[in-house]
């Protein structure tokens, strides 16, 4: 009998593909079916860690936010959390509000982004651009807090930096119901969509006990109807999601429980948004007065006590987390750790693709919203 | 040897005389030749000047080559409005020009031919598509007076040329020595096998109303009642499988760009690559006017336009549902397209080719408004 | 019924579609209008050397190493000059936060293009003041 592998063809999907933005995957054709796919990451390495050790505690949150640009309030927070554990610094309420509402914010933003890019994958370009419009207003909201679109540099340890204004909140307000009023437009268009049907549905499935031991975290596994929500299981004592009333989002299909595939995941993105909205509406008038930046973490920061510390918080694309050691009375960090939250995500393409046809490969990819910044560090 | 000098000298004017006659003859003989391929040019313009200027100008090469730029610019301006975008606004006005300036910028660029390409036919082939695609032009009855050429197997004739355009792709996906072009080519002739058998059963209907296999006697059979009436399932499925075959969005996996970078044309560079994306744009127009022709009334219309410009009014309309159609569905996979085409479009194309000689059997007031016969 | 409720979704997405043919385009023409900026807006630097202590609080808070002093350069009573590398700086906003006698600014200008690296480097003549105003641009004024 004669080895398959014999006629097979290796192909190297990226580093210079047009879909391949930082990352580069050797795959193993025969005929048009992939039989091994080999993640690489290291394209897109910049050292952050690195980084992080030559940065005092004000600055390294910028380096953080560069990680993922698509969520910067997300991702500069598990620095900013680590350095308030080690040096003890009490945040004022105002501020860990504050910091919720903008996090939910950025979630629905770097979701819409996903959309896009999703259909952009898949073909359509016209969805491409469609999420993008509605994500200008919550663009444009960050602008008017923080004076920057992507890089907002809003969280720092002690605090917030920015105050909302009257002509912020109506920013996002207005964002939001943008949102909400084109939400049925963008199911039609990607959910009740015959062509999006056809081509996501049943690809890239994995059940619950595969993805957690893959170590797959976020909207990816709790499309598989597991409940696990860093927001919800371990309640950060700075941000305030306890006082909004909400239910983690899982999605359960009817015909395969436990599992989901690119479809089942689109639909629980569309759950994550609703969630993200519901919990900005709530939390929004429970804002109180009062100061939005501890005073006296201005001069805890510049001299950290030794210590370790391990920030956490539940990103869009899963959970993000980083490990902080200071030595004594330490300008800048001794060591970073940063985990990002789609390094799982990304090699467990080595196990969804084989079997599947080469067309499908970006579509797999796609659907698990991998971003390189958070695998290359 | 003795030479006689004043015997030599006596012979000097006759030399001459010689010499001149001797330049005389070639300059009598070039004249006449020159002349001979005047009056030959002079005859064959002035006695075909009608069919030269339909071939040049009119619905000929320099109408269908604006028609192109036009069309470009077209679907970019409406791909920009259906995205929320404007389009190319800079270079004249609304962006008119862009299209010249998109082509004097690829064509001065280098042509990159890869080291594993074969060279000579990787800068014949675009050549020979664009060829290819603009040929089938001749057979579109613009009008009942403007139209290039009008065979009595005219229909046949497009689909035979339009059936080499997927096997240009597929060479042109060899020889560009690149995997990702050879995937493309490919997938180009398997958009050809999934969407050829339907669009020519669709073009059944019509051709067995009319009773005629030449797109003008077709568009002419169209004075009463048109084919559409009779034919809409023909219509759509017309339309998607020549979506299909020339490969455009929801149909792009020949070109899928975030998968096989830009399939076949990957390597093309510079003119080549200008060659390529006219040709595409000029089979959609060819397609469009096929479809005016075919199942729209051609030239039928509103009676007191001229016929041409019925024609190029529907044809604008159905290119703009074209646009419309090709920006919003998702790319569907290579053996997705040729299940659909197979299982779905087939069928119903044959359906409506029954459903229509049921209506002229049973209801006799149509068979009497259609031109049946031939 | 599966295949009729297919096409029913098929020509909701035509429908929505043709739709936005209609509307106006949401993008502005951008080197002819641009939007409004906010007051928060982190663009260029301004510095009022009249308030500036040569504090050197900027230089050593900002993460890219982007500023650089002349306390040599004095003008008024103790200021110092500035020159902002704009090929380094990252628009953080540490720099104005750590100034704590307003003599540094964001200003609204965000398009600082240049056709060279050095023209970049924003000298004590150029950081000290708005060479244009923010809403105007190649002789044309925003809306």
């Amino acid at each position: 009998m004669k080895d398959v592998l014999e006629e097979a063809t290796e192909i190297w999907f990226g580093p210079q593909h047009v879909s391949a933005h930082g990352w580069a995957a050797k795959l193993t054709l025969v005929g048009d079916y992939i039989v091994e796919c080999d993640p690489n990451a290291g394209y897109f390495h910049r050292s952050a860690e690195k980084c992080l050790e030559f940065r005092d505690f004000r600055q390294g949150a910028l380096i953080m936010e560069r990680l993922c640009m698509l969520e910067a309030f997300l991702a500069e927070y598990p620095y900013v959390s680590a350095v308030e554990k080690i040096a003890g610094i009490d945040v004022p309420d105002r501020a860990k509000i504050m910091r919720t509402i903008m996090m939910e914010a950025s979630r629905i933003h770097s979701l819409q982004f996903w959309w896009g890019q999703f259909a952009a994958e898949l073909g359509l370009f016209t969805m491409l651009l469609w999420p993008w419009v509605d994500r200008e207003f919550f663009l444009d909201a960050f602008e008017e807090l923080t004076g920057s679109r992507h890089a907002v540099s809003y969280n720092t340890p002690g605090g917030v930096k920015y105050d909302f204004t009257d002509k912020f909140l109506s920013k996002l307000d207005r964002a939001i119901q943008r949102l909400e009023e084109r939400m049925p437009k963008f199911r039609d268009m990607l959910l009740r969509s015959p062509t999006f049907k056809v081509r996501t549905k049943g690809i890239g499935r994995f059940d619950a006990n595969q993805g957690l031991r893959w170590g797959i975290s976020g909207p990816n596994i709790r499309a598989c109807g597991v409940p696990m929500d860093l927001r919800k299981d371990s309640p950060d004592e700075n941000l305030t999601y306890d006082m909004a009333d909400w239910e983690v989002p899982t999605y359960t299909n009817e015909d395969h429980p436990g599992e989901s595939d690119a479809y089942d995941r689109m639909v629980q993105r569309f759950l994550e948004i609703e969630t993200s909205v519901d919990i900005i509406r709530q939390l929004l008038p429970q804002v109180p007065e009062g100061e939005i930046y501890e005073r006296k973490a201005r001069g805890k920061v510049n001299r950290l006590p030794e210590g370790e510390a391990y920030g956490r918080v539940e990103g869009t694309r899963g959970v993000t987390s980083l490990y902080l050691r200071t030595m004594d009375k330490a300008q800048t960090p001794y060591r970073a750790k940063i985990r990002g939250p789609c390094f799982n995500s990304y090699y467990s393409l080595k196990h969804l693709v084989p079997g599947n046809k080469f067309a499908d490969f970006i579509v797999i990819f796609g659907s698990l919203d991998p971003y390189p910044g958070w695998w290359d560090r | 040897m003795q030479i006689d000098f004043f015997q030599w000298l006596a012979g000097i004017p006759t030399w001459l005389y010689d010499i001149i006659m001797w330049l005389h003859g070639i300059i009598v003989w070039i004249f006449n030749g020159v002349w001979g391929i005047f009056v030959f040019v002079w005859a064959a313009v002035v006695g075909n000047f009608w069919f030269l200027f339909r071939a040049i100008i009119f619905p000929g090469l320099v109408f269908i080559v604006l028609g192109i730029i036009f069309a470009v610019w077209f679907t970019r301006k409406m791909w920009g409005r259906i995205q929320d975008r404007r389009g190319p606004t800079h270079i004249g006005k609304y962006g008119g020009f862009q299209l010249f300036a998109d082509a004097i910028k690829l064509v001065s660029k280098e042509t990159i031919i890869p080291d594993k390409a074969k060279r000579w036919m990787f800068r014949f082939l675009p050549c020979l598509l664009l060829v290819i695609v603009l040929l089938p032009f001749a057979f579109i009855p613009w009008s009942p007076s403007w139209f290039i050429a009008d065979l009595s197997v005219s229909l046949v004739l497009i689909f035979a040329f339009l059936t080499a355009v997927p096997v240009i792709a597929l060479l042109a996906g060899w020889v560009s020595g690149s995997k990702y072009s050879l995937i493309g080519g490919f997938r180009a002739a398997n958009n050809q096998f999934a969407a050829e058998i339907p669009m020519i059963i669709s073009s059944v209907g019509p051709t067995l109303l009319a009773g005629s296999l030449s797109l003008m006697g077709i568009a002419q059979a169209q004075s009463n009642v048109w084919f559409v009436v009779l034919l809409p399932i023909n219509l759509a499925t017309f339309m998607v499988s020549s979506i299909a075959s020339v490969g455009t969005f929801p149909f792009d996996s020949p070109v899928a760009d975030s998968e096989i970078i830009f399939g076949w044309r990957t390597e093309f560079s510079g003119i080549y690559f200008t060659m390529t994306y006219f040709a595409e744009f000029a089979e959609q127009m060819l397609y469009s006017a096929m479809m005016v022709a075919l199942f729209l009334g051609g030239f039928h219309g509103l009676p007191f336009l001229p016929p041409a410009m019925n024609f190029i009014i529907k044809f604008l309309i159905v290119f703009f549902l074209y646009i419309v159609v090709t920006s919003s569905f998702y790319r569907l996979r290579p053996d997705q397209i040729v299940e659909y085409c197979w299982k779905y479009l087939l069928p119903l194309s044959i359906l409506n080719v029954v459903l229509a000689m049921l209506a002229i059997v049973y209801l006799p007031g149509l068979a009497g408004l259609l031109m049946i016969g031939g | 019924m599966g295949f009729f409720s297919t096409l029913g979704d098929i020509f909701r997405i035509l429908r929505h579609v043709f739709r936005q043919i209609f509307k106006r385009p949401f993008t502005y023409f951008y080197p002819f209008e641009d939007r409004e900026y906010p007051e928060r807006t982190r663009g260029r630097h301004i510095h009022v050397r009249e308030n500036c202590t040569a504090c050197k609080q900027c230089v050593r808070v900002c993460p890219v190493v982007a500023i650089r002093i002349d306390v040599m350069d004095q003008k008024y009573n103790k200021d110092a000059a500035l020159y902002f590398d704009y090929t380094r700086c990252i628009f953080c906003g540490l720099c104005v936060q750590a100034c704590r006698f307003n003599a540094l600014y964001h200003t609204k200008v965000v398009d600082i293009s240049a056709e060279n690296r050095e023209d970049l480097i924003y000298g004590p003549d150029e950081i000290t003041t708005l060479d244009r105003e923010p809403l105007e641009w190649r002789g044309r004024r925003f809306r």
